[in-house]
């Protein structure tokens, strides 16, 4: 993995992380956390995450995407989102 | 609220007002008198491609943005709230087979639905699981590779007596699964509600599933999904809709309100000149400034796909829906007993506002929503 990928996937995370600070009660929220976990998120989460995503990444989620392996944690939503990117040859993140 | 609208917005805002003028306050009471929408007033809606107006342009839908979609709810609220309903579920079924179907699937039904040639259904309440979705019962089991068996039924379900496209939620095993399920498909009994209080003309129906068999080419998403997913994209345009819907009938409560009071002689005076009259005009005129803004701040985040635009939905919805019942159990006061007959639209007005707080989630699911939301931010800025 070269750093540009490195240093892009740095950003993604901390971007992921922002946004999900902000919508779910969590103190110290670990990139491995499982997000989906019973009464961490309420019933909108799902959709605000993916509006975001596809929003500030410039990504379309889509019905192949639907796999909670992709969106379990910060971690593997940094990880989907790098994919989608490079998948779709999307742009850089705002 | 016209600074805030462009001039094709405000353009179609006439429009639509011009086409309720015409359409609906002449027959809404009878509608609701007789418990039916006539195919007539549905036909007029679909000629005027008000019921794809937020779909593509490219499967045969008019292509108008959310603020647009609104303020046709708005105008069509105001009129009748049982023919808002129509276009209300209509755009929850397309909405969410827009995001989650498969090509196929859109191609097949996006452009029937957008072109109003099919009406469609959002069959997810039961009569044990309203507010608890996760409480479904409604069973699908696998019979082959190819096809589903669906057992089960739901009920309160808008257009559920004229509808020809259902998409139903329910469970696969553990998981959730939305699947479409075409009227004519044998085991689908369909039963009428009647004598509702409000709302009474929207059609409501009970469906009963005795082992349909349904093809696996008609699941939206994907199994495991349909409860987190699927579901949130139908009710947030179902929330939007709902939410301009009773914006329309608060602004009919306010209207009919202010020509009465102004009319109305009591002595030498009008009924207007009495301050606990102004009182309660005052306290309906302010809501229905209120509720445009929420209104319209939910309808932009939409457009402009912002992740808050589901919590400003929940929130317009909430607001304005409250707002109509307290402004209809007004609008009937200040009448007086001409407020409490059928020759007054604040009659069916007071009917069909309570109808509101509940449908596309009821007030205490979305103060539970909004209050944790507001909590969580204020912790969030705490750190």
């Amino acid at each position: 993995m070269n750093s540009t990928y490195t240093a892009e996937a740095s950003k993604v995370r901390e971007t992921v992380t922002s946004f999900l600070q902000s919508s779910i009660s969590i103190a110290n929220l670990n990139d491995d956390d499982h997000l989906f976990e019973s009464g961490i998120v309420n019933s909108l989460f799902a959709v605000q995450l993916m509006t975001f995503l596809e929003k500030n990444f410039a990504i379309e989620i889509g019905m192949d995407d639907l796999d909670i392996e992709n969106f379990k944690s910060v971690n593997a939503t940094t990880a989907f989102v790098m994919r989608k990117k490079d998948s779709q040859g999307a742009g850089a993140t705002n | 609220m016209q600074y805030l609208l462009t001039e094709q917005q405000a353009a179609r805002q006439k429009e639509f007002k011009a086409f309720v003028s015409e359409n609906v306050l002449p027959f809404a009471e009878e509608w609701d008198r007789e418990q039916k929408i006539p195919e007539c007033a549905i036909s007029k809606l679909t000629k005027s491609g008000y019921l794809g107006c937020s779909l593509p342009l490219q499967y045969g839908g008019q292509g108008w943005d959310t603020v647009t979609f609104g303020l046709l709810n708005e105008a069509l609220g105001r009129g009748s709230s049982s023919l808002t309903g129509v276009l209300t579920v209509q755009t929850m079924v397309s909405k969410a087979l827009l995001k989650w179907g498969s090509p196929e699937q859109i191609q097949k039904w996006i452009p029937l639905l957008a072109k109003g040639e099919i009406i469609g259904a959002f069959a997810l309440t039961e009569p044990e699981a309203g507010s608890d979705i996760q409480s479904l019962v409604t069973e699908f089991t696998q019979s082959d590779d190819d096809f589903l068996v669906l057992h089960g039924t739901k009920k309160w379900i808008t257009t559920g007596q004229f509808a020809s496209l259902f998409l139903v939620f329910g469970k696969l095993g553990d998981r959730s699964l939305a699947c479409l399920v075409p009227r004519e498909t044998p085991g689908l009994e369909v039963e009428p509600i009647h004598d509702l209080m409000g709302f009474r003309a929207a059609g409501l129906a009970k469906l009963v599933f005795n082992n349909v068999k349904v093809p696996t080419a008609n699941i939206v998403g994907k199994p495991g999904f349909a409860l987190s997913h699927v579901a949130p994209v139908g009710l947030h345009y179902g929330r939007i809709s709902t939410a301009c819907s009773a914006l329309g009938l608060l602004r009919g409560c306010f209207e009919e309100s202010v020509a009465w009071a102004s009319t109305r002689k009591i002595g030498n005076q009008t009924v207007g000149d009495l301050g606990m009259i102004r009182s309660l005009i005052a306290e309906m005129g302010t809501a229905l400034e209120a509720g445009t803004f929420l209104c319209h701040s939910a309808c932009r985040a939409a457009d402009e796909s912002l992740p808050e635009a589901f919590e400003k939905a929940v929130m317009a919805k909430y607001f304005t829906s409250r707002a109509a019942v307290r402004s209809a159990s007004d609008a009937v006061q200040i009448r007086g007993a001409a407020g409490c007959h059928g020759s007054s639209p604040v009659a069916r007005f007071y009917r069909d506002a309570k109808i509101m707080e509940i449908i596309e989630g009821t007030t205490q699911i979305h103060q539970h929503l909004l209050g944790g939301m507001f909590l969580r931010k204020a912790r969030c800025s705490a750190h």
